[in-house]
Order: structure tokens, then sequence, then C-alpha cells
């Protein structure tokens, strides 16, 4: 079969029609600012607009990837929200300063002007690159789920044990977290990305159960409306789910993405492996993308990270081909590839390289 | 009140995650001069056992978890200022922290949690510890182990420092090194010389306790 470009692979992974090969994207996001004139700090990379957006084209030059999406990290939402966001130069950046202290503070949360702060980095940098990839890759934007985006601004520990003893409160603030997201998803709608990835962390059973995250997040007034919404803007609806245990039921059969993106922990029972999951009929409707130990990018060898890409593609082709299924896969770190100094840009380059190769499909 | 009545209410106060029903039974032990450590064991810990067998087995999830080990300290706080010192001396010490550069700590209290249920005497040095602290408190205070956790890749580095400045500092061979949190592994524990690494807080205390 003739090479496609990248958005035919990646549509045909979608339809399930003849691809020439499974696609790839190591979720390298942060870690590309490396090679923005000659290396910004994440600090800067993550304040500024046209840095935020030329990490992921020069990403996109140096490694030939199939996606772009825009990642930044997980404390965009809780800052423009108020909460303390401790920024070191190099270190992915974290909320230290919380906004929760009593059950009255869930109901004094408001929704931000997300023409500022890093809500305006990230919609404007999504833009800014979309306009460039977007006829090369799919792209999409990210965006922190009501629970997710809660978690970060409250402190997971005091949202748990609110959750448990002062449920109204917290729906009082999801409820805010949903219209945020609502203006978020909006101007995402903007920006012209072909899709919209969500972060709904909390939808795993180390955490909760379905009970609870389908209270507090996995509901209609909450998640169900803004994928629906997502739909609305013109974006197909993603998730990434990087947790141990995710709910797949809930995630992929009852959410229905074009995209998941999952993490395998080999180590904890019951996590599903690449097999597991295309066994188990969660590719049969949607492109599943994972799971490469995100730690590879950094600790291991060249050769090390490209035999654990070959055997990955080698796993998903068969299972697969098992299933009837063609190119319906994407060969993905299961988190974001650590966007830390120290990780091997190399290692990267390696893994689309080895899924070039190795990821063939045969018809 | 009966003994096991009392028991069973500190007990019950934990599976039900209800602080004030456990304060309210660790009042009426001293009251009725039960062995405090007799009414945290076989009552408090004894409930937290249960909650921990349920999490395990996906009966219950982290907000109940949370609630209950919320609540077992509760009934601790009156309880342990009746232990006898000298009981104390015979538990073996350890601490938990999450390293410098890194503040996310459910993990790390988990695992506080269940040290303390498995009968540590655990000092919990909180997040985003500096590693000189770890290092200065582990020899100063004779501690048995440290439970280091980090969620971060740019904090893992520090994970290695402590077990570094255990070993510049003599105390090394003193004490166990447990590491925990998503993006360490074994091999990572085995690379920086820790003694181990678990995926949750039951099976490091279970390790913890077959190690003593």
């Amino acid at each position: 079969m003739a090479e496609m470009s990248h958005i035919e692979r990646v549509m045909a992974g979608l339809t399930n029609a003849k691809g020439d090969r499974l696609s790839t994207y190591p979720i390298a996001c942060g870690v590309n600012r490396k090679l923005v004139n000659g290396g910004v700090s994440y600090r800067d990379w993550a304040h500024d607009p046209k840095l935020y957006a030329q990490a992921f084209i020069e990403g996109q030059k140096a490694f030939d990837f199939d996606f772009a999406i825009g990642l930044m990290d997980l404390s965009v939402m809780a800052g423009d929200l108020g909460a303390g966001v401790r920024f070191d130069k190099e270190n992915t950046p974290f909320v230290e300063k919380t906004l929760v202290n009593s059950p009255e503070d869930y109901e004094k949360f408001k929704v931000p002007d997300i023409k500022k702060g890093r809500s305006h980095v990230i919609l404007e940098g999504t833009k800014q690159f979309c306009d460039v990839l977007k006829t090369q890759v799919i792209t999409a934007g990210f965006l922190e789920g009501p629970l997710l985006a809660l978690s970060q601004s409250a402190g997971a520990e005091r949202l748990f044990m609110d959750m448990f003893t002062n449920p109204s409160a917290v729906h009082k603030a999801l409820k805010t977290m949903t219209e945020y997201d609502v203006e978020m998803v909006k101007g995402f709608g903007k920006t012209g990305c072909a899709g919209l990835c969500w972060d709904y962390l909390w939808g795993n059973y180390s955490c909760l159960g379905d009970k609870e995250y389908n209270e507090f997040e996995g509901c209609k007034k909450y998640a169900g409306d803004l994928n629906e919404l997502t739909g609305k803007e013109g974006m197909a609806l993603a998730i990434h789910n990087c947790a141990d245990l995710p709910h797949l039921d809930t995630q992929i059969t009852a959410f229905k993405p074009a995209i998941y993106s999952m993490a395998y922990y080999p180590l904890i029972p019951g996590s599903p492996s690449a097999t597991e999951t295309i066994e188990k009929g969660y590719c049969d409707n949607c492109l599943v993308g994972g799971q490469i130990d995100p730690q590879l990018f950094i600790r291991a060898s060249v050769e090390k990270i490209t035999q654990v890409t070959k055997d990955l593609c080698q796993e998903v082709k068969t299972a697969l081909c098992k299933r009837g299924l063609g190119s319906r896969y994407i060969i993905a770190s299961g988190c974001e590839v650590p966007p830390d100094l120290h990780t091997k840009m190399e290692n990267i380059k390696a893994v689309v390289d080895t899924t070039k190769q190795y990821g063939i499909v045969d018809w | 009140m009966s003994k096991e009545k009392i028991l069973n209410k500190l007990s019950d106060a934990v599976v039900a995650g209800k602080p004030d029903l456990a304060k309210e039974g660790a009042k009426e032990a001293l009251a009725e001069k039960m062995d405090a450590l007799d009414a945290i064991n076989n009552g408090l810990v004894k409930g937290m056992s249960i909650v921990g067998d349920k999490y395990a087995a996906r009966q219950v999830y982290l907000p109940q978890v949370l609630m209950s080990a919320h609540t077992m300290y509760a009934g601790l706080d009156i309880l342990l200022p009746a232990i006898p010192k000298t009981a104390l001396a015979s538990m073996k010490k350890c601490a938990t922290a999450v390293v410098e550069g890194d503040v996310h700590d459910i993990g790390k209290n988990i695992v506080k949690t269940m040290l303390t249920a498995s009968g540590f005497d655990v000092n919990d040095l909180g997040k985003d510890v500096p590693i000189q602290t770890i290092i200065d408190t582990a020899k100063n205070q004779k501690l048995d182990a440290i439970a280091l956790s980090t969620l971060m890749t740019p904090t893992m580095d520090g994970m290695k420092a402590a077990v570094d400045g255990l070993i510049e500092n003599g105390y090394r061979k003193n004490v166990k090194v447990c590491i925990g949190g998503a993006p360490t592994s074994p091999a990572f524990a085995k690379e920086i010389g820790a003694d181990h690494r678990d995926s949750n807080a039951q099976d490091c205390a279970a390790w913890l306790k077959e190690v003593f």
C-alpha cells in the first residue's frame, strides 16, 4: 500500500478503513520547547502563545508525528481560578496553594476571563499551531474536565472527603467548573483544531467507583453536556486518561469518543494492556492510543525504547487482526513525554521511526 | 459500656467514616480505663484494616478511605497520649514524605494511614520536603524505615539524593527505604539503591511488617 499522509492515516484508523500503518504520537508537548530558539524555559513556554505554538511546530518538523495535541499542564485552570501555582523555571508547574478551606469556599469560584491568563495562552497558542499544522496532521486542543479542574483548585484530598460529607457544596463548584469548561470549549472551537482532548483523570477505579464518578463527572450535566458541546463546536471528541484503572465502559463505551488515550501499569492487577483493551472491544468503535511508559523517554536507551515500540506494534497488530480491525491503534506514550530537561529527544524519534517500520499493516 | 461494645464502636466509626463517633468511642475507652493500645489495635486499626481490604477489593473508593483515615486519626488524637512511653518505644519508627518539588500527597497520606494501622510509629514529614530534612531526620530520630513518594518525573532524582545522603551520613544500613508514586518502578528503586517499590499502600505496609 502506498504511503498515506498523516491525516489520511488517522482517518483510516478512525473509520476502520485500510491504513498503511499504525499511527503514532508520543505525547511530546512541553518537551518540544527545547527545540524553540535553542531551548526556552518551561515558564516562558507556558506564558507565551507564540513560544507555546512554536514548540508544536518544531516538534512536527523534528519528529514527523501524526497528531499535534496541545497539552500544557494540569494547573492552567486552577491558576486562572486563583489558586497559587508554583512555577519553577524548568519543572512542570503545580498548585501549591489551593482555594478551599471550608465548604462555603466551593460557592466562591467564579469563571475567569478566558482572554487572560494561561487560558488565553493555551487558546491562542493552539490557534497558532493549528494555523500551521492543521493541513498536515490531526490537531487537537486539550482541556481539563470539571472534576480535575476542581481537584486542582480545591485540593484532591479535601475534595474527595467533601464528596462524602458535603456533596451539595461540591456540586455547586462543579457547576462553575463546567461553565468555565463551556467557555473554553467555545474558545477551542474558534482555533481551527480538529478535535478536543478532555482529561477526565478521576474516572479510574483506584480513586472512584462508577457511582461516585457518575455523580461527580460522568453524568449528563457535566461530562455529558461538555462532550456534546465539543461536537456542536465542530471538534471530534478525544479523551485522555493516564490513571491506572480507567473507567473504560463509561469513558469509551458510553461517552463514544473518536480517540482515547490511556496508560498501562503492568504491576497493578487489572490494568488493561493493549491486547486486553482490543480484545474487550474498546477499539471496535474508537481509535485507542497508548501505552509506552513515559519514563522510558528519560531512562531508556534508544535500543531499549526501539525494542519496546517494536514489541508494542507487533502486539497491537496481532490483537487488531484477531478482532478484525485494521490500524485502529495509535502507538503513543501512556502519558505525556516528561517535559524534563533530561528527556532524550532521540527516544521520541525512535518511537516514531520504529512505528513507521514495524507498524505497517498487511491487508 | 462493655469493652467489646466500645471496640466495636471504634471500629464501626472508622468503617463508616464518622470522626465524631470515633472521638466519642475513644473518650469512652479512656473513661472505662481500657488499655489505650488495645482500643487502638482492636478498635480503630481493626476498622481501618476492614476499609483497606474493601478498598483492595474495589468495594469502597478513595473518598471513603480518606474519610476512614480521617476518622482513625480523630480517635488516635485522643488515645495516643494515653499510651505509656515504654509501649511506644517498642514500635518501629518510620517517616513518610513527598520529596522536594512535589506537593501531590494523597498517596503518601494513604501510606501513612496504612503504616499507622500496621503498628508503626509514623512521623509524617509532609510534602515538598527538602532532601536534607529527610536525611537528617532518619539519623537524628533513629528511624527504621522511610517511605518516599513523588508523582512527578523531575523530582524522582530527589529520591536518589536521599538514598545517597543516607549513605554519606552513615545511616543507610540502619534504615529501609521504600519508594512509591506513578513514575517510579522496581527498576528505578534498584537503580537508586532503594530497598523496595510498591504500587499501593497496603502492600508497602505489608512489606515493611514482613521485613521487621
